[in-house]
């Protein structure tokens, strides 16, 4: 089965194409804006790279969060034209489950977060199983205190792993079982391990139901305080 | 290569839209419009609007093609708006038209919006062509344009602070009227005076240009005053006053342009265009100058993916070379430019 990978939760863009546990190609950047110019010429790329026709594509995977939500958003949007270009299904992918995978080393149970900004970070724990992780709790947003404060109650061994250097160092001081390691971002490689499962499992999304999982409610700032918004008329 | 077929794709601000064009034949229209989303603050929020983009824009780009007949393989060019708008916004449609001409490997066009305002005239009426004056006002413009040609545009007027559906939505809200403030006060106009309160016509002396803050100061300083005296006019007479205000201003400086060029035609686009004082009163004044007027419907001077598509027409035309691949959408993109 061939799968594309879109990866843009985080500043770190990616695209892959795989097939049965092989990559077959990846394009690599690291940039907070861009995606919108990144994707289409890495996708580009990916396919002289590995010699692949476009109609090849069995499935497309792609991040949906959490992370900045433009970036998310321009990814799902690439996703879905090309999945509807070549009539493709999609498989849905989480940025925290990303990095958890690729950090599944060892005993320790795994904290993966992504920094939604404004001093706060999309977290989520996993645990590791032979061959991989599996989710061992919601994913939250939660900022320093409170995950420090989740951290200090856990009796496991614990990795962070993620963008940890959004909070502050100063979180981290006295905590001996937490360790802090890599990925620092998701990466489209790894995108492909899970969609390959879902994907053998029938595991898609439907079109209409993709959207980001933006896990926060957007900003809402009305500028016009100048003016009464009851009017004034009786 | 005539009639082209080309898929349109616009997301630039608070309405998504998609639609197939043949030439400038209009194959499907449809549109997701966001305006109730919205309207709980009162003003388009950047953020809302991006998201509803993305959740829309599959399911019209597919409607938009099935209602159509059109397999995406039949379609000659895919055109999506770069610029200008809110970027979030921007980045959806351009994104998801870029990703699907490159994967229907097809041309892709990047259209300036105010362009394809200028062109949505195209879409109803056959004799509309340059040399035109067109008068664009929306919530994000108002402009006036001098069209020499297609593609030769000179700006001749623009506003210095407030577009005029900005003052609507402003002026509406103040009077307790709601959102989005052209429709409302439209609305509430229509069983007032116009003449009832003389809000002032600002920039007298600059034939073109557009000032909308100083009659929102009026209206404010007014009807405090009109409260504290225990004189406030019925809220009818107000909002058409309001809306007076606003079209006389509209209408005398497009066709100040008209004076100006000896331009023969007038043209006309943008959300504030939907306004019923303000499409009589530039048929009236066009009639008694006897000057042709091209003011396409409501839902072609609102904003959509035909008049989009419609620029892509000339370029898929002409041969002109798509956007490259590595291209990225423009918030600020100024026509012409």
């Amino acid at each position: 089965m061939k799968i594309l990978a879109i990866e843009t939760a985080t500043p770190a863009s990616s695209v892959a194409l795989g097939e049965g546990g092989s990559l077959a190609a990846m394009s690599v950047r690291v940039d907070r804006r861009g995606h919108v110019g990144f994707l289409v010429p890495a996708i580009d790329f990916c396919f002289k790279q590995a010699g692949w026709d476009r109609q090849d594509i069995d499935a497309v995977a792609v991040d949906i969060g959490p992370g900045p939500f433009t970036g998310i958003r321009a990814g799902i949007a690439t996703a879905q034209a090309f999945a509807a270009g070549v009539g493709a299904p999609i498989v849905a992918v989480s940025s925290l489950t990303v990095q958890a995978l690729r950090a599944a080393t060892g005993h320790r149970r795994i904290w993966s977060v992504v920094d939604v900004r404004r001093g706060q970070v999309a977290a989520a724990p996993y645990r590791p199983l032979p061959g991989g992780v599996a989710p061992d709790g919601p994913a939250e947003v939660l900022g320093a205190e409170e995950f420090r404060a989740i951290l200090d109650t856990d009796e496991a061994d614990t990795l962070v792993v993620g963008d940890w250097q959004a909070l502050p160092e100063t979180m981290w001081g006295g905590l001996h079982r937490v360790r802090r390691g890599r990925p620092r971002y998701p990466s489209a490689d790894v995108m492909l391990e899970i969609a390959a499962i879902r994907a053998a499992h029938g595991e898609y999304v439907a079109s209409e139901d993709l959207r980001p999982d933006y896990m926060r409610e957007p900003d809402v700032q009305i500028n016009w305080k100048t003016f009464r918004s009851e009017g004034i008329w009786p | 290569m005539t009639d082209p077929l080309i898929l349109g794709i616009e997301s630039s601000c608070d309405e998504t839209g998609v639609a197939v064009l043949e030439g400038f034949k209009v194959r499907s229209f449809v549109l997701a419009s966001q305006t109730e989303e919205h309207a709980r603050f009162g003003g388009v929020v950047p953020e809302v609007a991006a998201r509803a983009h993305v959740e829309a824009i599959r399911p019209l780009v597919h409607q938009a093609l099935a209602s159509a007949g059109v397999h995406p393989d039949q379609l000659d060019a895919v055109a999506a708006t770069r610029g200008p708008g809110l970027i979030g916004a921007l980045m959806v449609g351009y994104a998801f038209g870029k990703s699907l001409a490159w994967t229907l490997e097809k041309p892709l066009y990047g259209i300036d919006h105010m362009e394809g305002h200028l062109y949505a005239p195209r879409l109803e009426f056959e004799s509309y062509e340059p040399p035109a004056i067109v008068l664009l006002a929306s919530g994000g413009h108002s402009q006036i344009i001098h069209v020499r040609e297609w593609g030769d545009y000179e700006t001749l007027g623009t506003t210095i602070d407030d577009a005029a559906g900005e003052a609507f939505d402003k002026l509406a809200r103040f009077l307790g009227l709601g959102y989005p403030g052209g429709p409302v006060i439209d609305a509430e106009s229509e069983h007032g005076n116009p003449k009832a309160i003389r809000f002032p016509r600002a920039l007298r002396d600059r034939p073109f240009d557009f000032s909308f803050s100083g009659l929102k100061t009026s209206v404010v300083t007014y009807l405090e005053k009109a409260k504290l005296d225990g004189t406030l006019p019925p809220r009818a007479d107000v909002a058409a006053s309001i809306q007076e205000a606003i079209v006389d201003v509209l209408v005398e400086k497009t066709f100040n342009a008209i004076e100006e060029t000896g331009v023969r035609a007038v043209g006309g686009g943008g959300g504030v265009l939907a306004n019923r004082r303000l499409r009589t009163r530039l048929r009236e004044e066009a009639d008694r100058r006897n000057v042709d007027l091209f003011i396409p419907s409501i839902q072609m001077c609102t904003d959509n993916g035909a008049m989009v598509a419609a620029v892509a027409v000339d370029r898929v035309r002409s041969g002109a070379t798509p956007d490259a691949w590595d291209s990225d959408v423009d918030p600020s993109m100024r026509l012409g430019s």
